[in-house]
């Protein structure tokens, strides 16, 4: 079904682990390209030393928590060190935030956050639930999200940028297998259930198109879906958002939080520091 | 009505009066009018459209009436229970409709009218097309109204939320027809593209008999508007329409209508003999969840023995499902409008590979369409019916009795009010099945 990229994920391995032990840096050439919109494609980033270790981030009245992988820094310094999410963002999270499942609990400053509005489309798409990654969800609610787990958790939770999200996959590794069109039979799968990359990100390519932020605080979606092609997944995977991706919104105004066409539209979270 | 007939757009405009009910204003398309036969300069005559209902759905609706037609269709009034629903309402219009096409909003502030008695003042306004948005209660009584007066009409579904009521869209159905006037319904899926090119396989027997149609609509449950200290009981429930079932019929009436509706579609409109149906209230909580139930199970029995089985839910941070199962003697055909996958897996398998539409849109294309060709769509006794499986399988749910259709259709039980005020409003209690004598209604803190 899938098959390594043997080269890329080794090397970037070697990287990761010699910065882990403070062996230095190291650059990795020869990383598959694609149409990113970062340039610079074709290449393993050279990264900083680190020697950080993932962390657990529990999402109040989920029963889940996510595994928050060290991503390091670029060696040049335009990339800061920051943690990822391992996995895409599950509905067994997301839910928590539009269904106020935590306010029972009593968590403290959830007040300010506005949070999405009831679905009026099926949002998941009949694909799966618990266990799955949310799909339908736009920018707006994707940084909904990252605002609420920032005033639940405490740590500066956001949408990673485009170059950091490149970053990540290049470092991690573009070979890890992905669910594409070839193989994902019409839907998404459960989050994880592909092996990782070198860094431990699931699911970079492929199963959901992943928000991402451009420079001038725009939405746009990387690592491509379960619908497309395999040269569309990973770092050939992105789409900036259309009208198309919520058409079929019968009300106007249009739902800011649901795309009613967009059974594609995921998300992974970013946190700064521990 | 012949499915041939509903799968084509009716463009090009003909010689005939652009309105020809009884009632209506002299409008006509002048001599002229039909393509190719035009004079220089000739432009069509613009079609007044009144939008009664200004809520989310009523905004979309009026946006797509102005944008079916290059400019020929304006909004001429606006009525709303709410007066502030009207502010709202024309500023999203104007935003959407943008500089370029700002002459579409054509409404005037002596034409927006509020109160219980808006949709006459609307109908009565000078308008040639109504868009019926209001919640589902009123719908009927509205859609009479407006067909009496002679205008065309876009109504939202479900039609109607009881057995009066049903009856009611029937004769307005007849009315629409005796005087020419077109009928749309909002049963969209009905003008999807996708949609269309896989039922009409369906009809056209490529499954063979059917055997039986699984609908779901199991989704989660609307929002919920909390009570603000100035509102009466009226205000409160109006303001949570869906979550009463006087105004909404309960979300099998209001939401799952649409895969109900699909099974008629499949089942070739025949109506069922029979209903059972299982419901209940599990996890609504809190006054503006108001007195519905929040799932229902239903198996609907036809004539042929052919089985109608559906799911419907409204149940916070659970699964959805929204898909059309329908099984026949040569295979089976699955839809997900969602995903959006469209199957049929018989003597060889079919996927629908084309594009999608904008099926809102497509709704107001084909009704202007018609309009202007002198052709007039009327899709009121399919609609009329399909909001019937809904009621009758409410209130076997209600009644925990079975309900044949002929005991639905002369069914006399009418909700809601007798008149519409603003003012205290009892809540009618939660239906328990097997309880013959209903307990007092209670009045909404």
């Amino acid at each position: 079904m899938w098959k390594i990229d043997s080269g890329v994920e080794v090397c970037a391995l070697a990287c990761l682990l010699a910065s882990l032990v403070g062996l230095g840096s190291c650059a990795a050439p020869g990383g598959p390209g694609g149409p990113g919109g970062t340039g610079a494609m074709d290449a393993t980033p050279a990264i900083l030393p680190d020697e950080r270790l993932p962390f657990s981030e529990t999402i109040p009245a989920s029963g889940i928590s996510i595994e928050m992988v060290p991503v390091p820094g670029s060696l040049d310094g335009t990339i800061q060190p920051f943690y990822l999410s391992s996995t895409e963002i599950p509905w067994d999270a997301y839910d928590v935030l539009t269904f106020e499942l935590d306010i029972d609990e009593g968590v403290e400053g959830v007040d300010g956050v506005t949070r999405p509005t009831r679905p009026y489309v099926a949002a998941d798409r009949g694909f799966g639930h618990m266990g799955y990654p949310c799909v339908s969800i736009s920018l707006n609610g994707a940084q909904a999200f990252c605002e609420w787990l920032t005033i639940v958790s405490g740590r500066l939770h956001r949408l990673p940028t485009e170059q950091e999200w490149e970053h990540a996959i290049k470092v991690g590794g573009t070979g890890a297998p992905a669910w594409d069109r070839s193989n994902a039979g019409e839907s998404t799968h459960p989050i994880g259930s592909l092996p990782a990359d070198a860094l431990g990100l699931h699911d970079m390519s492929g199963n959901v198109a992943e928000w991402c932020t451009l420079p001038d605080g725009a939405g746009v979606m990387r690592g491509g879906s379960f619908l497309d092609d395999a040269e569309h997944t990973g770092l050939g995977g992105r789409m900036l958002p259309t009208p198309a991706w919520n058409v079929t919104d019968p009300q106007i105004p249009k739902s800011p939080w649901w795309l009613a066409d967009g059974p594609f539209a995921g998300f992974r979270v970013l946190c700064e520091t521990e | 009505m012949s499915k041939k007939k509903r799968n084509g757009f009716r463009r090009g405009p003909t010689r005939r009066s652009l309105l020809v009910g009884a009632a209506a204003t002299p409008v006509a398309m002048g001599a002229a009018s039909c393509a190719g036969l035009r004079p220089a300069g000739w432009e069509p005559e613009v079609i007044k459209v009144g939008l009664i209902g200004c809520g989310g759905r009523g905004t979309g609706a009026a946006l797509q009436a102005m944008r079916a037609e290059a400019g020929t269709v304006v909004l001429h009034a606006m009525g709303d229970v709410f007066a502030e629903k009207m502010d709202s309402c024309a500023e999203r219009l104007t935003t959407a409709l943008g500089e370029e096409n700002a002459g579409r909003m054509q409404v005037d502030p002596e034409h927006r009218f509020d109160g219980f008695d808006a949709y006459r003042k609307v109908i009565a306004s000078g308008v040639d097309v109504v868009i019926l948005t209001t919640p589902p209660h009123f719908r009927h009584v509205q859609l009479r109204a407006a067909l009496e007066a002679g205008k065309h009409v876009f109504c939202e579904k479900p039609m109607a939320v009881d057995g009066p009521g049903v009856r009611s869209v029937l004769e307005s159905a007849k009315l629409a027809k005796a005087r020419k006037l077109s009928l749309v319904s909002g049963f969209c899926w009905r003008y999807s593209i996708p949609h269309r090119e896989m039922w009409t396989r369906i009809l056209d027997g490529q499954l063979g008999d059917l055997r039986a149609v699984y609908t779901t609509y199991n989704a989660g449950p609307n929002g919920t508007h909390k009570r603000k200290p100035e509102w009466d009981d009226m205000q409160f429930q109006l303001k949570n329409w869906p979550h009463f079932s006087w105004l909404s019929g309960d979300h099998i009436t209001e939401q799952a209508c649409h895969s109900l509706d699909k099974m008629a579609w499949a089942m070739g409109d025949e109506v069922p003999e029979k209903v059972w149906a299982i419901g209940g209230r599990q996890t609504a909580e809190g006054k503006a969840r108001g007195n519905i139930y929040d799932h229902f199970s239903a198996t609907f029995e036809y004539a042929n023995g052919v089985k109608g089985f559906h799911m419907a839910r409204q149940w916070p941070a659970c699964a959805f499902d929204n898909t059309d199962h329908i099984l026949g003697e040569h295979g089976s055909a699955f839809c997900n409008g969602w995903a959006p996958i469209h199957r049929i897996e018989s003597k060889k398998t079919w996927n629908y590979e084309g594009p999608g539409n904008d099926m809102y849109q497509q709704e107001h294309d084909e009704l202007f369409a018609s309009i202007r060709a002198g052709k007039p769509l009327n899709d009121g006794v399919w609609m009329a019916h399909s909001s019937m499986l809904a009621i009758m399988a409410r209130n076997s749910a209600y009644t925990g009795q079975p309900v044949t259709w002929q005991e639905a259709m002369a069914d006399e039980a009418r909700l809601g009010p007798d008149t519409y005020a603003w003012g205290d409003l009892a809540v009618e209690p939660v239906p328990i099945p097997g309880r013959r004598k209903k307990p007092a209604a209670k009045a909404e803190a």
